[in-house]
């Protein structure tokens, strides 16, 4: 099937099996491997995307679902020119990450949330990442980076 | 180190961050090959049985699939793999090496065991495919229930033995016996201890490109030790090391199941690029990874302790059963840390601990963070919980009495730990730690004053304090090349592979430190072969120990170079010198001097004549093997709220003061604690692998297999100490395992507390609320 | 697994007996059945489709052997089914006692092992599935009963 859309602001036309995953679209077709898979179940969440700006996971859609819709995934995060997003310095200066692999994922489920909720409580901020799993972090350092980054100015 | 080491113990911003931050770090499934194709795999659904034929004509007319490949396919290459960690000396011990082989020949031994390698053009073609094979197994008895299985008339999962023993050890000190003699009390009791899987959020991956014209073999690979696969490898395909290329890019988490070698995927993947002659890729999914890759489960301790009415320990025996699945080629790594780690920061003068060691028909048990230190601190932490309550003594203050102290170190404990030498602690300062954990806590205020207070209004709270010691930077080595570039950028490769411990930015800082230069102007490569090839990897503990140590003794010797060769260039005595911003300088000056990078050309000239014994470039190659593990230790301690009715439990606040020796960086620690505690948090109360009576996992999906949340992991308090180690020159520790080692003992001593006067003991773990719940209503009947 | 229980049939136990044994009757009654023949003396193989909820759907192949009869009041069934999404094993046994009316009271044990991807993943619906598929067939068998009484 003949599917259009745009993902990262670049068009894409591409003919794909009705079966073939959004998140192998988007890893294989596009080869835009920042975002993960985890699980292919739902449940983890590394797999977030934005999809016509609310967060989904792609493997649990199909890529003609995506078709005439606009994606962003997590290279669209940061400065063409290679600098972070307040966001991404937050992560980093919080040490908000150890293996990096749910990394994309906790991103871009807290992008949508931030935008809508730009100063939320401690639970809520709990509560919104309680949507991606980490094995590394314990989540402490992720949840500080939250609240370092609902300090400083948000895009 | 030099007298200037602005970056040891400081809180350094990560260096690789930026790459992981924007989706663009190198993870295994994200390498694309040229022509590459994709591998799945036809896995057994039984969990014992002869595999009596296998079909794959169907698979292979299959359009888009290129190659199926069974056991009568590989030939020679159709061999057991290697047991990785051969047992200690220990005298008198029993041990049955028995491994996989990478595809099953007559006989299944677990759910998930290989039987067929499907090639195709794309993963989803070799996933239909798998439906096309087909495969008659005849059923045999399933071994899954530890004392069913070591009954007289249990199947035998490895019919060249005359039972289901992998393994049986007994290591002693003292004299128990007597200890029991002269106890003033016995405490005994059945200890059940279960794990889980290791849960890496990245699953396992290899993807394998093979040259034939330039005889070149590269391999992507998830695992935590890039050299020992690719000197494996080579041996079996009958190539030189030299040939074979291994990489561990970024890898999305280790734990301990992804140093495991060699699994199946890994030997099959080289051999059928090589029979292609193309690349070649297979990615797990999650479901395949609660089957394939390897895990950690059960023990079931018998065991007691002889105290005197003080609470004195006199001794402890222990008599357990341990699960290694159908296969054991880990050795018994995991049940000699349960013995050693038993032992805990006290002195424990007399001990005996058997073990036996059994099959089942299941997956193959190997390390999982913490490797089995947990259930040997489990069994001491509650016998000593219950010697409290019978002899009236409060919970810290039994263990004060049986600390270790610092005169009495080092502490050779006389038995054998996994490492081949006797269990020595290097050293350590226990009671201290104790006193600072009870007093961030609140202990004593929280047992005289807000438990009555709390209590009087019908809220179940209750207070646990658990200490342990761990075992760890345990050798072998590992080596280090540290050279100062043209640029001025200074490059460091070691041999280990990062899971995401930080070593690009940890190993920098040592670097940086003994050349003078910013960190961030260190590139650290770790895990690829084809820059450094000597060492074993990434496991127990031992990264900044050991490669640490090794990174910091190669960057040492390239400072020498530098003073030496800056000496001549400035004219200048080595004395004078010194090294600061990527510059040496004479005393400081900021006029005089020369760039480390411009020194590093004159160290490489195109022309001219050299000394005779030079050596080019400013470059160092060193290695560090330490005579013996380092040991750390630590105390956690947790306030929780348990409500009977729906048995769930709170947790307000969760603390832990560990001791890691000097610390490199406080900001990273604090990460590998709290991910350490979110995993015990998990082992304590959400995780179980449930495998049915015919050996099925019943919950392989992360529906049903409970990784905590967000919600679910409290915030973490934490506090250093530091007890430097004489084993290493930085005084260095690990801390990887730390903060899930004794979760799971000090949540069953503060839900017991909360509980107390309900009758509840709690003698296992994981604790789930329906478990409790079975155990407060047991308890109520009574 | 587990599944037993009760039902009713509103008919003679003879007739109940007869048809439990037709495989004509069975092919209609068991639900996703695409094809039900006899392999050999109370032997029959059953070709089935079976839903385990939204994503999980795949062709069983069942074989059953009837045993232990004792016309008309008791039977058990040896079941030995394979598919793609795994595998099942097990007996059932089935008693029928008459009563006034008449009508027939069945009791039925069944002890099924079930293999394979389907319980890695299916734990949670398929003691429900189970419970249901038998509720459906037991009443396709009961209108069956209704349409053979009424013709005869």
């Amino acid at each position: 099937m003949l599917i259009r859309l745009t993902v990262n602001d670049v068009q894409y036309e591409r003919d794909v099996e009705p079966r073939l995953l959004l998140s192998d679209f988007i890893r294989q077709e596009l080869a835009l491997t920042g975002t993960h898979v985890g699980c292919e179940h739902g449940v983890c969440g590394a797999c977030t995307v934005l999809f016509d700006g609310e967060a989904v996971r792609s493997c649990i859609m199909f890529a003609v679902q995506a078709n005439g819709h606009t994606l962003r995934t997590i290279e669209a995060l940061a400065d063409p020119s290679g600098a972070l997003n307040p966001l991404q310095n937050a992560f980093r200066n919080a040490h908000g990450l150890q293996c990096g692999f749910c990394t994309p994922g906790v991103l871009m489920t807290l992008t949508p949330f931030l935008r809508d909720n730009p100063k939320p409580s401690d639970a809520e901020i709990r509560e919104a990442l309680s949507a991606n799993l980490c094995r590394c972090t314990g989540y402490q350092h992720i949840f500080e980076a939250v609240k370092l980054a609902t300090r400083s100015a948000l895009p | 180190m030099p007298p200037e080491a602005p970056y040891l113990s400081s809180r350094v911003l990560r260096n690789e961050d930026a790459r992981l931050l924007t989706g663009r770090a190198l993870f295994v499934d994200d390498v694309q090959l040229p022509r590459m194709l994709h591998v799945a795999f036809v896995r057994s659904e039984y969990a014992h049985g002869r595999l009596v034929s296998v079909d794959t004509a169907a698979a292979r007319r299959r359009p888009g699939v290129v190659a199926v490949y069974t056991a009568d396919d590989l030939g020679e290459y159709l061999k057991p793999g290697p047991v990785l960690v051969n047992p200690p000396p220990i005298q008198g011990h029993v041990f049955h090496g028995c491994t996989q082989l990478p595809l099953v020949k007559d006989k299944v031994r677990h759910v998930g065991e290989p039987i067929a390698m499907i090639v195709a053009e794309s993963r989803y073609i070799a996933e239909d495919a798998i439906r096309d094979v087909v495969i008659e197994i005849d059923p045999l008895g399933v071994v899954v229930d530890l004392e069913k299985g070591l009954a007289p008339n249990a199947p035998l999962i490895h019919e060249h033995l005359t039972s289901n023993v992998a393994a049986h050890v007994i290591q002693k000190k003292g004299d128990y016996p007597e200890a029991r003699r002269r106890a003033d009390l016995i405490v005994k009791r059945r200890f059940h201890y279960d794990r889980g899987a290791s849960g890496a959020i990245e699953n396992r991956a290899v993807a394998v490109e093979w040259d034939a014209k330039s005889e070149e073999m590269t391999i992507w690979d998830t695992t935590q030790a890039p050299i020992p696969i690719r000197n494996g490898l080579a041996r079996m395909l009958g190539l030189l090391e030299s040939q074979v290329n291994v990489i561990a890019p970024f890898v999305g988490g280790g734990f301990g199941p992804k140093i495991m070698m060699f699994y199946p995927e890994e030997l099959l993947l080289p051999w059928a690029a090589m029979q292609l002659n193309r690349s070649l890729k297979w990615t797990e999914d999650r479901q395949e990874n609660f089957f394939a890759t390897t895990q950690e489960r059960g023990q079931i301790h018998d065991a007691e302790m002889a105290l005197t009415k003080d609470g004195r320990i006199l001794g402890v025996h222990d008599v357990f059963l341990f699960d290694t699945g159908a296969y054991d080629p880990y050795g018994l790594t995991i049940p000699i840390n349960s013995q050693c780690t038993l032992l805990g920061p006290y002195d424990i003068p007399s001990y005996e601990s058997e073990f036996t060691a059994v099959f089942t028909n299941k997956t193959i048990v190997t390390p999982v963070r913490g490797a089995g230190r947990q259930h040997g601190v489990f069994v001491s932490e509650r016998l000593l919980d219950l010697a409290a309550k019978e002899l009236g003594i409060d919970r810290v203050e039994i263990r004060k009495r049986n600390l270790l102290r610092p005169d009495q170190f080092p502490h050779n404990h006389e038995i054998m730990f996994q490492d081949s030498a006797p269990l020595v602690y290097d050293s350590g300062d226990y009671l201290p730690t104790l006193e600072q954990a009870a007093k961030l806590i609140g202990y004593d205020q929280f047992i005289r004053e807000e438990q009555p207070r709390l209590r009087a209004e019908g809220k179940h709270v209750g207070i646990g304090v658990a200490c342990y010691v761990e075992g760890t930077g345990i050798g072998p080595y590992e080596g280090a090349r540290v050279t100062v570039e043209p640029s001025g950028t200074v490059r460091c490769a070691t041999g280990v592979g990062t899971q995401g411990q930080g070593h690009f930015t940890v190993f920098a800082q040592l670097v940086a430190d003994a050349l003078g230069v910013s960190v961030e102007d260190v590139k650290v490569v770790t895990g690829d072969t084809r820059e450094f090839h000597w060492g074993t990897g990434t496991f127990a503990s031992r990264g900044a120990v050991v490669a640490g140590s090794a990174c910091h003794a190669a960057a040492m010797a390239v400072r020498e170079k530098v003073l030496d060769l800056a000496s001549r260039v400035l004219n200048a005595p080595k004395e004078a010198l010194e090294l600061a911003h990527g510059r040496v300088s004479v005393g400081g000056s900021t006029d005089s001097g020369i760039g480390l990078g411009e020194l590093a050309g004159k160290a490489n000239p195109l022309r001219g004549a050299v000394r005779p014994g030079t050596e080019p470039g400013l470059e160092s190659t060193a290695y560090f093997g330490p005579d013996r593990g380092s040991t750390a230790s630590g105390v956690h301690a947790i306030i929780v709220e348990v409500d009977p009715e729906t048995a769930t439990v709170a947790v307000k606040r969760y603390l832990v003061v560990h001791d890691c020796g000097v610390i490199i960086n406080p900001l990273l620690v604090e990460g590998q604690i709290h991910g350490g505690v979110a995993h015990g948090i998990g082992n304590a109360f959400y995780e179980q692998l449930v495998y049915d009576d015919q050996g099925q996992l019943l919950n392989a999906s992360f529906m049903d297999y409970l990784l905590p949340t967000a919600t679910d992991v409290p915030a973490i308090e934490t506090a250093h100490r530091e007890t430097a180690s004489p084993f290493n020159p930085m005084g260095l520790k690990g801390v990887g395992e730390a903060g899930c080692i004794p979760t799971g003992a000090v949540f069953a001593q503060a839900v017991e507390d909360a509980l107390d006067g309900s009758g509840v003991e709690i003698t296992e773990i994981p604790l789930s609320p329906n478990r409790l719940f079975e155990l407060i209503d047991a308890a109520s009947r009574k | 697994m587990n599944l037993s229980g009760d039902f009713t049939f509103k008919g003679p136990r003879a007739t109940v007996f007869e048809i439990l044994q037709d495989p004509d009757v069975l092919a209609k009654a068991l639900p996703g059945t695409k094809t039900l023949r006899t392999t050999g003396a109370d032997q029959y193989e059953d070709v089935m489709k079976v839903s385990v909820g939204p994503m999980m759907a795949a062709e069983f192949v069942v074989k059953v052997e009837v045993k232990d009869k004792m016309t008309p009041e008791r039977f058990s069934m040896h079941i030995d089914g394979k598919g793609a999404l795994g595998f099942t094993k097990g007996t059932a046994r089935i008693e029928l006692r008459e009563q006034p009316g008449p009508i027939t009271l069945m009791n039925y044990t069944a002890d099924i092992q079930i293999g394979g991807k389907i319980a890695a993943v299916g734990q949670r619906l398929l003691e429900s599935v189970g419970k249901m598929m038998t509720r459906q067939a037991l009443d396709s068998l009961d209108k069956e009963l209704q349409t053979r009484l009424r013709t005869s």
